[in-house]
């Protein structure tokens, strides 16, 4: 890869026009928020560094996922490459896992060239700022977080590198938010149970690859580290943490080191949450920070979230695809693409190729059992495998021309549901919607119909109209 | 002074801005909000905070335990 961590990847993104720089000093409020928000409305929808922030001694950028330009930048493709194409490459990659990590000395690590091990203030490292109106106070919203399982504290493979929201509450002081089904719950009941601290490690301003694997819904034993590097196509820098056993990226630009405390749930939130809506307040477990390193002049990465489509909505796209695809693909080959990314996977769109009557019915039924789309996605809608489930106009497409509501459309009632979507009750609760939209295949029959040809030619009548657009028209 | 979001009297000083004497960030020891000196009075007056959002410290008990604290292990 062209880049090895966050500030190398913001030279790819400056030198392809896809950072923008603020050198005038702004407030954290409503500032920061304000460019958050903005950013991934306009057409490059660049990212944002945001050298000067008033009170503050570090610069903070936002936005480095928040388009499809930067998440192909990512993947090492030209930044005009179509979502499907960047689906299928990401595919391709994905096939390569694992890559090891390899571990390198703390002392060349950069991550470890300031260490703070006493005054823990937090403030004085992360510029830290409120991100939406009624949030309980200021979050990390963009931090890759680092636990091992206490029963097998030697275990690689277990240790879980995830994404969770973080409040926080004191100089040294957080709060963290694991779902029962998120992998880092499974290391905190087996602490709990003993009543032992649980160590912890918050690391900010990542690889963009690490903070996408960070948010990716692999399996319990898969390693987002050897994802990583799957996707990177070379293994990660790791070293170890100061005061713990846990792996951490050698290259983050901030990581913060501590514990969870063990049975003790603490009032945390509300805080403006993906689908678009504040998650109400709730009793979840705090966390002592107790050590911070971090590299000279870090850079804070933090991510706003808000009305769909903001950053979190590509962080959390083809990564939420491509695991549904993967464990479709295994029994229904025919499945041609999953697309996934429509908050975080409750919208899931599939194409298919259907084997016999009924198939799409099967596939979306497969869809709903698959361990993220059990609880996550709430609609399912299948098309015909010549129908891009990346271009709306063609599933709406598909919609209007090929569903009977009489026999296409079903309902799962009280299936396992995602708390966080205010349509789910009670919260992890949902009934199941599945529209198919695929052309009956025998024994099912539908009257018969033949679809418009493409004129021949078109394709080269594309390149040249794309071509002459790009120098300016036929002069 | 009270939180906003609370009318708990339980407030602190979290922290003063690391640079300059821009801003305090003050920590409501009751429903733990925080807020900054320079926010609006929309975040920093109990008065104007937006009631849907108000919170009420009777309640808190009843919240949801996310994830819920299990049972320990006998040893």
């Amino acid at each position: 890869m062209v880049y090895r961590d966050l500030r190398e990847f913001l030279e790819v993104l400056e030198a392809e026009k896809q950072l923008i720089k603020i050198k005038d000093e702004v407030m954290p409020e409503p500032d920061l928020s304000a460019i958050g928000r903005s950013a991934p409305n306009m057409d490059s929808a660049p990212a944002v560094l945001v050298e000067k922030v008033k009170g503050y001694k570090n610069s903070v950028v936002l936005n480095v996922h928040g388009s499809w330009q930067n998440h192909a930048l990512m993947l090492n493709l030209p930044k005009d490459t179509p979502v499907k194409d960047q689906f299928f490459k990401l595919k391709e990659l994905w096939d390569k896992y694992p890559i090891k990590p390899v571990w390198i000395d703390k002392k060349d690590a950069p991550v470890k060239e300031v260490v703070i091990d006493t005054g823990i203030n937090l403030f004085e490292v992360l510029p830290l700022f409120r991100i939406n109106e009624f949030d309980a106070g200021f979050y990390l919203s963009k931090a890759l977080i680092v636990t091992r399982n206490p029963n097998h504290p030697d275990s690689y493979d277990e240790q879980n590198c995830g994404m969770y929201r973080i409040q926080v509450k004191g100089k040294d002081k957080v709060a963290i938010q694991p779902m029962p089904f998120h992998d880092i719950a499974v290391h905190l009941k087996n602490a709990e149970e003993k009543n032992e601290r649980l160590p912890i490690a918050i690391c900010l301003g990542n690889d963009p690859v690490l903070s996408f694997m960070a948010s990716t819904p692999i399996a319990y034993v898969q390693s987002e580290y050897d994802f990583a590097g799957a996707l990177k196509g070379e293994p990660v820098e790791l070293t170890k943490a100061e005061n713990s056993n846990l792996d951490i990226p050698a290259r983050s630009e901030i990581v913060l080191e501590g514990y969870i405390e063990p049975r003790v749930r603490e009032i945390e939130g509300p805080f403006g949450e993906f689908p678009g809506s504040y998650s109400g307040a709730r009793l979840q477990p705090i966390i002592k920070i107790t050590k911070i390193t971090h590299r000279k002049n870090p850079i804070f990465e933090n991510l706003y979230i808000g009305m769909p489509w903001t950053e979190v909505d590509y962080l959390v796209a083809l990564n939420t695809s491509i695991p549904l695809y993967e464990q479709l693909k295994r029994d229904f080959p025919e499945v041609e693409a999953v697309n996934a990314m429509y908050t975080h996977g409750i919208g899931a769109i599939v194409s298919t190729k259907s084997r016999f009557g009924g198939y799409g019915k099967a596939v979306a039924m497969r869809l709903l059992s698959t361990p993220h789309g059990m609880s996550y996605t709430k609609i399912v809608i299948i098309v015909d495998e010549f129908v891009d489930p990346f271009d709306l106009k063609q599933v709406m497409w598909a919609l209007t021309t090929r569903v009977r509501p009489d026999k296409d459309v079903f309902k799962i009632p009280c299936a396992p549901g995602m708390p966080l979507d205010p349509s789910s009750e009670p919260a992890g609760i949902h009934t199941k919607l599945v529209i198919d939209a695929t052309t009956p295949v025998a024994p099912d029959f539908g009257r018969d119909c033949e679809l418009l040809g493409t004129p021949v030619d078109a394709e080269k009548w594309s390149e040249i109209l794309r071509n002459l657009v790009k120098e300016g028209g036929n002069k | 002074m009270k939180c906003p979001r609370c009318d708990s009297e339980l407030v602190s000083v979290m922290v003063k801005s690391p640079v300059g004497d821009a801003w305090e960030v003050y920590l409501c020891d009751t429903c733990k909000f925080s807020w900054r000196s320079t926010e609006g009075d929309n975040i920093t007056d109990p008065e104007q905070y937006d009631k849907r959002f108000k919170l009420n410290p009777a309640e808190f008990n009843t919240f949801d335990q996310i994830p819920p604290i299990p049972k320990l292990l006998k040893k």
